[in-house]
């Protein structure tokens, strides 16, 4: 028999069970999709039981330059995540150590800029590629995608950095150690979390981003959310094939959750306390 | 959490130079003739400049051009027509019944959105409270949806509604709950449809920044309530909720600032309609831009867009500052 304690507890347990069958069951279709074929993806009613096939890969192979979408996608998200935490983990640091309230006024900015809606960017930013015939290239694409990544990566590092002791880096000063020397060898191994959780989120951003792809790649440098969208678009290639193009669309970030699950909590509750 | 070590970070900056300790910045301090604090000043400095250079030229420069076009009239197709209109924009954006229901419709979605996540989030927050490692699991899986490409999350909701052989607009369709053509092609409910795609996807968000704040409760004041023989909805109205106020505040405006520029979900699911009843700022703002061209009407829209989210920015700083200040 159940007290009242274990009872609680095992209804509880229950309802977290009923939540995530509701989160967990659109994505495992999603997953499941790829290997049905066309007639039973279009079964109706619909149907559970299927024979899987591997036909919709071949057709994501037959259609789609897949190498090239994700050769795109990861130069994008590696080169706009290396440049976001090259300049907005050491302004995070500044901000974090200065003392004056105007850096925490700087740091709000910096706030405000990610929440900044993409359309008030892209339209001048678009024309301004133009112009400067950098648009169709990945550069475009990195460019605009590191000044959204990099405030965010500033806002972030900020509340990372000023939760970690100051006390160790004062230590070093007074030995001798430079303040760059303090920062990099002292401050940083400090928040290695924060760091990790900083990168998971650009890669991320950047992955997940079609409105910027969208308009400013061009067909031979289109990156694999760009090729998602014309995956559904096309009358002969269809959810299967948006299926199949998950696996390398969307599989790859949900596993990298997975494996930093505890970086990317620390991350977002960091960056609001 | 932040705010825990707010007195060690306090300490001077010019600590080094004040302990008298010999140390070789000091002696460049005092051969240079600038204070150690002053080096250390423009040392931040130097390290925060490139970012906000960087952000100044790339994303606010940008922004403030685009505010410049709001006022002309400039479409990219007649370049050379440019010309200087004042207000128009803005006022066709006002007289325009298409515009005037983006509006409507942002408000709608943003809100509607926002509430339903809260009030989901809170008792998804509240059953996972206890930390042990059923709770961790399951936290780690919740996250998923969060985590899936927005675009792939609109295009799957689209398949999954589908009227004729959708998992779940088949049985809708069925039982007459939905139109012949589906929830998303039907103007009453298409808009209330994509704030439920929303609540699925960030749900978990926000459960996860309400258990954040649950966790940071002081737990002795809920067991003397406990001992006390409060029950468990006394509980939740009279001490938990209102110690999880500040909490609860942030992440309603960081959620909401979120949904008011919601695009990709909308953009592939309904691409604003059917009749425009799912047609928001950002979609209007993005069709008038990039698929008409018209640059000085979709800087308008985004100027509007932006000054929203400019409120509701202040609003999180309001409510930030005190709280951080309370947590020192």
């Amino acid at each position: 028999m159940l007290d009242r304690e274990g009872f609680s507890l095992l209804a509880r347990r229950l309802a977290i069970c009923a939540v995530l069958v509701v989160a967990l069951a659109p994505v495992i279709w999603l997953f499941s999709i790829a290997y049905k074929a066309t007639s039973d993806i279009f079964a109706s009613p619909p149907t559970f039981l299927f024979s899987p096939t591997l036909d919709n890969f071949l057709s994501v192979l037959r259609y789609f330059n897949l190498g090239a979408l994700l050769e795109s996608s990861l130069i994008i998200a590696i080169g706009s995540t290396a440049l976001s935490l090259l300049i907005g983990v050491p302004a995070g640091y500044a901000l974090a150590r200065a003392e004056s309230p105007r850096a925490i006024w700087l740091a709000y900015f910096f706030l405000i800029i990610r929440t900044v809606p993409a359309i008030a960017t892209l339209i001048p930013f678009y024309l301004l590629m133009r112009d400067i015939g950098l648009l169709g290239t990945w550069w475009a694409v990195i460019i605009l995608n590191t000044a959204l990544n990099s405030a965010f990566v500033v806002w972030m590092m900020f509340s990372f950095f000023r939760a970690s002791p100051v006390s160790i880096e004062e230590a070093a000063l007074i030995d001798g150690c430079s303040d760059f020397g303090a920062f990099i060898r002292v401050a940083l191994p400090s928040v290695v979390p924060g760091l990790i959780a900083s990168a998971i989120f650009c890669v991320m951003f950047s992955w997940n981003d079609f409105l910027y792809a969208m308009f400013l790649t061009k067909a031979d440098t289109k990156t694999i959310s760009v090729a998602l969208l014309s995956a559904y678009g096309t009358k002969d290639i269809s959810w299967g094939t948006l299926g199949a193009l998950a696996h390398f669309s969307t599989l790859p970030i949900v596993v990298m959750m997975i494996l930093l699950n505890r970086y990317f909590v620390q991350g977002l509750t960091q960056g609001v306390h | 959490m932040a705010g825990l070590n707010r007195d060690k970070l306090r300490a001077p900056s010019d600590h080094c130079s004040r302990d008298g300790a010999a140390n070789a910045d000091d002696v460049n301090a005092r051969s240079t003739g600038w204070s150690y604090a002053r080096k250390r000043q423009i040392f931040l400095a130097a390290l925060a400049a490139p970012a906000l250079i960087y952000v100044l030229a790339i994303a606010v420069g940008p922004m403030a051009q685009g505010f410049l076009y709001s006022f002309d009239n400039y479409n990219l197709i007649r370049p050379v027509s440019r010309h200087f209109v004042g207000l128009d924009n803005y006022l066709a954006l006002w007289r325009d019944p298409t515009a005037r229901r983006a509006v409507i419709n942002t408000f709608a979605f943003t809100f509607g959105a926002v509430t339903l996540e809260f009030v989901l989030g809170l008792g998804v927050a509240l059953l996972l409270w206890r930390d042990d490692w059923f709770n961790r699991i399951a936290l780690g899986l919740l996250l998923i949806p969060a985590t899936v490409t927005p675009l792939v999350v609109g295009l799957m909701f689209k398949a999954l509604l589908n009227p004729e052989y959708g998992m779940l607009g088949y049985p809708l369709a069925e039982l007459g709950l939905s139109g012949a053509r589906g929830l998303l092609a039907d103007p009453q409910r298409a808009l209330a449809t994509l704030i439920a795609i929303d609540a699925w996807e960030w749900t978990p968000l926000m459960a996860l920044i309400l258990l954040a704040g649950l966790k940071s409760l002081r737990t002795d004041i809920l067991e003397a309530a406990e001992v006390d023989g409060a029950t468990a909805p006394q509980r939740l109205q009279h001490i938990i909720l209102p110690l999880l106020l500040p909490a609860a505040f942030l992440a309603l405006i960081l959620r909401m600032m979120d949904a008011f520029r919601v695009f990709d979900i909308i953009f592939v699911t309904t691409g604003g309609g059917p009749a425009d009843a799912t047609n928001t700022l950002m979609i209007y703002g993005v069709k008038e831009g990039l698929e008409f061209f018209n640059i000085g009407a979709a800087s308008a829209v985004s100027t509007v867009i932006v000054i929203c989210i400019l409120v509701m920015a202040a609003a999180f700083i309001g409510v930030l500052k005190p709280a951080r200040n309370r947590n020192a």
